[in-house]
């Protein structure tokens, strides 16, 4: 199991400890990273022109392509962003052609062989649950946790969807093979309300305190995250607030722990 | 040249350079960049950073900044880890050019107090100063070199200050080895001194000196046959061990002069009737002199604000987060900056630079745009295509702070591009999110009614926008609303107070009604988080969240050619 890593822009700079937990554990599980020149994956230019983002993120694909590399990132939106392109680029042949001249200005190509995983699935079916299971020396039992999946790993299904978008249990599955308990909580599949946080703060905010006190009430003592913007979108909202407050752990941590690596490792 | 002009020249420079170094230095407690810097005084910057480097300077903090010096600023450890040519380069030419400075320009005060037989003419030093100038040229030809490999797409901006420092450097060096090179081969400077030395500039008499000073110290005398006679040779050596040995060596080690000289010979008679040791001197010297007066105003300035930055790293966290610190901080990284382009080449977002045709991504250019916001120029008549690139390029930074943590000179560039995120919402040049929601949706659509001419969409507009664009995509739409039902920004919407205006279902009547410049200043369109729930549920199968943001982008560019170009948000 080999992969070009994408980090995105988010976590080497606000969540170093996502990346050094993937890491260790990644290594752990024999999934061999490399590491790839890469560039912004296009999110922040959906809001700006099509064309645009998807040169950002054909970019991207073109640098793993040349690696012989699939892609694996830990970050939902960087997800999302590059699987979008794909489906424009395969279904608009005009865009495609564009998109290819621009490539070929900086002397890359992409011919539609990368392949764009999220770490989610990576766990739960490249790398197995069985795997996962015997790897865990130190079972986190007791510790209830809520998945929080993030938008843009479940929707759109024929675009993005690692799982069944109405009622996923991937996300569950592996926290349970680490011996926490996942809760119930009827928010887990809403928005964080990170992506609208430039447009309109207080809707923002809403949405995100709206499903903090979700996961509170379902008993969850932690938030279990996959992608740096709700990560930080939780922390972020509660940073300096007077409310009932929630843990936020990355699933990375929430693993790493399970399998006895030593806290400082995850950085914890 | 005369001592006293000599000695008025440098004074009047130095007293330039010192009058413009108070103005730039001032210039760090006085530009206000960011709306937190508008809040504090300068008087208050500099009492701060006053208590601060007094406090830090007494304390234990003294080793971090000892250690800052060495480590940041003399060995450039920073540029060490990210470049390693170009930091060779750097230490080419931080040494030999100090070295050159101290040895050379002031060798009265510095090399003959320390070194008292000390002769300019005398080994080693005809060697040295070759040697320290040519470790100048290599260093600067390594860093342009290092600059030309890493190069993106787009020049950085350098600017007349660079180049000014530039042409100047070029011409001090170019001029002293020149005149290094005159003053070897000149049989009239060869006179001048038998004159003074021996009394005399008769050639027959001086024939013995002229052949040695022809064979072994490369003089180009226009009037001697060759071959020299080595018995001549020898028997000038014994006149040359009284009169010109105590302070001439050969000029052979002088490796990068003495072959230019041999190169000159056959031009000596002419360049000496022209008199060319004298303005080559003069050159020299006033390239010198202006450098030394423009040092304030040219890129050469960064020798200073360089290190008060990397010092300032140094600094514990809390002195630096007042804002009072802060505001000094930001104004000064826009002279400390070197425009290496580093930041350039590791941007994030420099494939989407290139691909707009946008410099203004780039981190070296929203340096520069956003000193020129600081000072108002950006905001002019007649800067509006400027100022709009800068604020594109200002909000399609993704923070992910590559362009801090490559910085040479340890900028945090994250925290100025946020404070000019901040002076160019306060300008009217808001993020779109902002500036379209400045205004309801169905003013937007009557500025576009009105100017009739942009309603106008090219085909090459419609391939950038497929989805909006075709009726099959959306036409299906039987209204159910389930669309609406399930979308999270309706429901909290109502929840919160901050409504939206419009649902997703009816932006997709609006589409169906053929009135989608309706749709493009809604806020529905842009409060969408696109969380794909309307898409993944809508019954019909219709793109709707791919719709939203298609709908953004082309806001943008159709708003955008009927907006006021500053915006009040």
């Amino acid at each position: 199991m080999k992969y070009a890593l994408f980090l995105g822009c988010k976590i080497p700079s606000r969540l170093p400890a996502y990346e050094t937990s993937l890491r260790a554990v990644l290594g752990h599980l024999g999934v061999t990273l490399v590491d790839l020149d890469f560039n912004c994956c296009g999110y922040p230019a959906r809001n700006y022109s099509r064309d645009a983002f998807v040169v950002a993120a054909a970019h991207n694909l073109a640098l793993a392509e040349r690696a012989g590399l699939d892609l694996l990132t830990p970050c939902t939106c960087c997800f999302g962003t590059l699987r979008h392109a794909i489906r424009f680029l395969d279904e608009d042949v005009e865009l495609r052609a564009r998109v290819s001249q621009a490539l070929a200005a900086e002397g890359l190509a992409w011919s539609g062989k990368t392949e764009v995983e999220h770490l989610l699935p990576v766990l739960a079916r490249t790398v197995g649950i069985d795997t996962l299971a015997a790897a865990v020396r130190a079972p986190r039992t007791g510790l209830r946790a809520a998945a929080q999946y993030g938008c843009h790993a479940l929707r759109p299904s024929d675009v993005t969807g690692i799982d069944n978008p109405a009622a996923p249990t991937m996300f569950e599955t592996l926290i349970s093979v680490t011996g926490a308990t996942p809760v119930d909580w009827h928010m887990r599949l809403d928005c964080c309300g990170d992506p609208l946080h430039e447009a309109n703060a207080p809707l923002s905010e809403h949405m995100t305190r709206a499903k903090i006190a979700d996961a509170l009430e379902s008993g969850a003592e932690v938030i279990c995250t996959a992608c740096p913007h709700c990560h930080l979108r939780f922390d972020a909202v509660q940073a300096g607030s007077t409310d009932p407050a929630i843990r936020t752990l990355l699933y990375t941590q929430l693993l790493g722990l399970a399998m006895g690596l030593p806290a400082k490792s995850l950085g914890l | 040249m005369s001592s006293t002009l000599f000695q008025t020249l440098l004074y009047a420079s130095l007293t330039l350079c010192g009058l413009g170094l108070l103005w730039r230095v001032s210039a760090w407690f006085r530009v206000r960049i960011g709306p937190d810097a508008q809040e504090v005084t300068p008087s208050q910057r500099v009492a701060t950073l006053i208590r601060g480097a007094a406090s830090a300077l007494f304390g234990r903090q003294l080793f971090r900044f000892l250690g800052a010096f060495f480590l940041d600023v003399l060995f450039l450890r920073r540029l060490y880890a990210n470049e390693k040519l170009r930091w060779l380069g750097h230490l080419l030419i931080v040494v030999g050019f100090t070295v050159l400075v101290l040895m050379h320009a002031l060798a009265p005060v510095v090399t003959a107090k320390l070194f008292p037989g000390y002769q300019p003419t005398l080994a080693p030093y005809l060697f040295l100063r070759d040697f320290l100038g040519a470790m100048v040229i290599v260093g600067v030809a390594m860093v342009h070199y290092g600059r030309w490999r890493r190069r993106n797409g787009f020049s950085t901006t350098r600017g007349p200050a660079n180049a000014a420092f530039m042409v100047l450097l070029t011409i001090v060096l170019a001029s002293g080895f020149l005149l290094e090179a005159c003053k070897i081969a000149s049989p009239r400077a060869f006179y001048r001194m038998t004159e003074e030395y021996i009394g005399s500039t008769d050639p027959e008499q001086l024939k013995p000196l002229r052949a040695l000073w022809a064979s072994e110290f490369g003089v180009a005398f226009g009037d001697l046959r060759e071959p020299i006679d080595p018995m001549l040779v020898e028997q000038g050596r014994e006149l040359h061990r009284n009169a010109c040995a105590p302070c001439h060596a050969q000029p052979a080690s002088a490796f990068v002069s003495y072959p230019v000289a041999q190169a000159l010979a056959p031009v000596m008679g002419f360049l000496d009737r022209s008199g060319a040791d004298a303005w080559l001197l003069y050159l020299h010297l006033f390239a010198c002199f202006i450098g030394l007066a423009s040092l304030p105003f040219t890129g050469f300035f960064h020798v200073l604000a360089a290190p008060v930055g990397l010092l300032l790293n140094a600094a514990p966290q809390n002195l630096v987060l007042s804002a009072s610190n802060r505001a000094s901080q930001r104004a000064l990284a826009l002279d400390a900056c070197v425009r290496c382009g580093i930041c350039d080449v590791r941007c994030s977002v420099a494939p989407l630079s290139r691909y707009l045709g946008n410099p203004g991504l780039l981190p070296s250019h929203k340096l520069i745009a956003t000193g020129a916001l600081a000072n108002g120029q950006l905001l002019r008549t007649g800067h509006e295509y400027d100022a709009l690139r800068a604020a594109d390029g200002a909000f399609l930074c993704t923070d992910c702070g590559r362009c801090t943590s490559a910085c040479p000179v340890g900028l945090d560039l994250e925290d100025l591009w946020d404070a000019e995120r901040g002076d160019l919402a306060a300008a009217g040049l808001a993020r779109p999110a902002q500036w379209v929601q400045a205004r309801p949706a169905f003013t937007w659509a009557e500025s576009l009614e009105i100017d009739s001419a942009k309603r106008v969409i090219s085909d090459a507009d419609v391939s950038r926008v497929p989805l909006s664009a075709d009726r099959s995509v959306f036409s299906r739409c039987v209204q159910c609303q389930t669309c609406t039902n399930v979308c999270p920004v309706v429901a909290h919407s109502i929840d919160s107070g901050h409504g939206v205006d419009l649902t997703p279902q009816k932006v997709m009547n609006l589409l169906r009604l053929g009135l989608r410049d309706l749709t493009l200043g809604s806020r529905m369109v842009w409060d969408c988080a696109s969380c794909y729930q309307c898409q993944e549920s809508c019954p019909e199968g219709i793109r709707v969240a791919d719709i939203m943001l298609e709908l953004r982008g082309l806001a943008v560019q159709r708003l955008g050619s009927v907006r006021s170009w500053r915006q009040p948000s």
